[in-house]
């Protein structure tokens, strides 16, 4: 049993490793951003908030977080609304072709990003969209209306059409039983699905960076595109700021997610 | 597989209304991703521009081969006709791109020839002599010889480029020489930096899922959530953390001076290592997901009855546990190996010169040098990769399944 308890404590120990190495760049940034020096050096001369002032008050990073928001929440609306009937018809519908269309509607999420940036640039540069915060909605609506779809349709796997044949039979209108039976039951797939929706949307840079000027600059476009020049904490700020941004949204979708003890 | 069902038209009926609710969602993909996705990779064949540009010159060059060195007087009065006509018609510009594409250096003096082509008087002069003049380009036998050959509507021109092939005078395919051969090493760049950082990626995710597995449930949800929390963060801010923890005065740099390991800082960013280190990091956890999710299904007693039947543990775990787990690591290796060959942020900010993959060549095409039927061809060649992984991981589940079952 003594190889068992090495055996063990190494597979732990390794874990261990595994994970600070998994969580060390995240960890790391969050003092680095809070530096007063302006460089990105550990120890720093001394803490501050500078660089997040900066960020917040910039109007280059406001632009940015400014478009971010705009294009994340126009297309996540998108992206629900054609999502959310699309999933009701797969998964009640019984008409031939519905894995296909399934595999369809995916293509983007199995297309390698690139791919996917250069044609929509020349799709929404024969549409003349190219530099507007439109085409990038539409482009980002198409990233991320499959997820919305794959995540609604897990939400009404668990329901059951017979409730709403129920709510029938017991006299409730057709509109009664869509609001108060089938409306409660999916809300929270449909709102996990907006979530990382918009999430999706916020971190994207490669179809952003194809489709966008200076003008309509996104949060993540400003980073990609200020590495490349020199690396500031103002950088590690903005970082900071759309890790936690992300993480809390994602936590709230699994929240969401998780099935209830009925 | 249920029985596939005859149609009734009564039955179709019932289902307009979900099909009226799937249609708009099918259309928007099938027109902004599908058809542009189609119509970009369709220039990886695409011949249109020449096939209309020469079809005078290739007409008088037929029967001739470079072998002969410079052709025929016709050739050239059929060529100042051509490119008079794309002179006036636009064309000029993007017949000089497309030649320059297959023979470097010849895109102005084409645009030149096109220029005077479409002002020239040309009574009695001798066409052949004008013709010469107007640049270096036209004395070699290979530009004559892409116009006499690219005639047809489509072009394998592109595609050979990707696998550093050409066509010989004669139509034969040729290994480009070495000094121009440069896709094939991309390729092999791509597959073996996907690979290991696959194969590194399957070693870290065992003992990780064996040990959550094993833990009591707080703290398995615990050490998930250390997993998942990664995953959440995007994949630019991920790689802006190792540019930063990795960058001449990064901690970790500091941390090997303190050591008193280096003396100087060590170069660790835009390496192979700062790239496969952020690569493993990233798809870390759509290893360790999978198998987590296949070993939770493992019954802890199988391990037991095979080490009280006397096996030692290295042998239980491999002839016992692990034909169980492949299934999760196929799929994990599938999910890594798959994002990974299409790696792009990554790379770029992260990796040297010699560490970029395929996809950053098909920005470097569409972005910096337009050629964009070559970065349709690679796009191709990405994609058929991607295909034939995905239909070797599916045939070696059916296999391993089959076996275990």
């Amino acid at each position: 049993m003594r190889a068992e308890f090495w055996r063990i404590r190494i597979a732990r120990i390794l874990t261990g490793l595994v994970l600070a190495y998994l969580l060390a760049p995240l960890l790391v940034i969050l003092p680095m951003s809070l530096t007063s020096g302006s460089n990105l050096t550990l120890p720093g001369p001394g803490w501050s908030w500078r660089w997040y002032e900066l960020v917040l008050s910039d109007p280059r990073w406001l632009d940015a977080l400014g478009n971010s928001l705009i294009v994340g929440l126009g297309s996540t609306l998108l992206a629900v609304l054609l999502a959310t009937p699309a999933a009701v018809a797969l998964a009640w519908g019984k008409f031939p072709g519905r894995q296909f269309a399934l595999a369809l509607i995916a293509t983007p999420l199995v297309l390698p990003i690139v791919i996917l940036a250069v044609a929509s640039f020349s799709f929404y540069a024969s549409a003349g969209l190219l530099g507007s915060r439109l085409g990038l909605i539409l482009a980002h609506a198409g990233l991320s209306a499959p997820v919305v779809l794959i995540t609604i349709l897990a939400s009404l796997r668990g329901f059951d059409l017979g409730l709403m044949r129920a709510a029938a039979s017991l006299g409730a209108p057709p509109l009664t039983a869509f609001r108060r039976v089938l409306l409660p039951l999916v809300a929270p797939g449909v709102l996990a699905g907006a979530i990382i929706a918009f999430v999706i949307s916020f971190d994207e840079v490669v179809i952003a960076s194809y489709l966008t000027t200076a003008e309509q600059r996104t949060l993540p476009r400003v980073i990609f595109s200020g590495l490349r020049e020199s690396i500031s904490p103002a950088i590690a700020a903005a970082a900071v700021l759309l890790i936690l941004a992300s993480t809390l949204l994602l936590c709230l979708a699994a929240a969401l997610q998780r099935p209830k003890d009925r | 597989m249920r029985p596939p069902q005859p149609l009734r038209p009564s039955a179709l009926r019932g289902q307009v209304p979900y099909l009226l609710m799937l249609a708009p969602l099918v259309m928007f993909v099938l027109v902004t991703v599908v058809v542009p996705v189609a119509l970009f990779l369709f220039r990886a064949i695409d011949n249109r521009e020449l096939q209309a540009g020469f079809p005078q010159t290739a007409a008088a060059l037929s029967g001739w081969s470079q072998a002969q060195g410079l052709p025929p007087e016709p050739a050239f009065a059929a060529l100042i006709f051509d490119l008079a006509k794309a002179q006036e018609e636009g064309r000029a510009a993007a017949l000089a791109a497309r030649l320059n594409q297959a023979v470097p250096g010849s895109r102005s003096t084409v645009i030149k020839t096109a220029k005077w082509a479409a002002t020239a008087d040309l009574q009695g002069a001798s066409l052949r002599e004008d013709v010469l003049d107007q640049g270096k380009a036209w004395h070699n036998p290979a530009l004559w010889s892409v116009i006499a050959h690219e005639t047809g509507r489509f072009t394998s021109y592109y595609i050979l480029t990707t696998l550093d092939l050409k066509r010989g005078p004669e139509g034969q395919l040729q290994r480009l020489p070495a000094e121009e051969a440069l896709f094939l090493t991309i390729l092999a760049r791509t597959l073996a930096i996907s690979l290991s950082v696959t194969a590194i990626c399957a070693l870290l995710a065992l003992p990780v899922a064996h040990v959550i597995t094993a833990a009591r449930p707080r703290m398995a949800t615990l050490l998930l959530a250390m997993v998942l929390l990664p995953l959440w963060t995007s994949l630019l801010v991920r790689t802006v953390a190792w540019i930063i923890l990795l960058q001449g005065e990064g901690p970790v740099n500091a941390t090997l001076q303190w050591l008193g390991a280096v003396t100087e800082p060590l170069r660790l960013v835009y390496t192979r290592g700062s790239l496969i280190v952020t690569m493993v990091q990233v798809l870390l956890p759509l290893m360790i997901l999978p198998v987590l999710a296949v070993l939770k299904r493992i019954p802890p007693e199988q391990m037991r009855a095979a080490r009280s039947l006397g096996a030692p543990w290295w042998m239980a775990w491999r002839r016992v546990q692990l034909p169980l787990l492949w299934p999760g690591l196929m799929t994990g290796a599938g999910l890594t190996f798959t994002f990974a060959l299409g790696y792009y942020i990554t790379p770029r900010l992260i990796g040297g010169e010699k560490d970029q993959m395929l996809s950053s060549f098909i920005v470097f095409y569409t972005d910096k040098t337009l050629n964009w039927g070559l970065a349709a061809a690679l796009s191709l060649q990405l994609l058929v990769i991607l295909a034939l992984v995905a239909g070797l991981l599916a045939g070696l589940h059916r296999l391993t399944t089959g076996r275990v079952r």
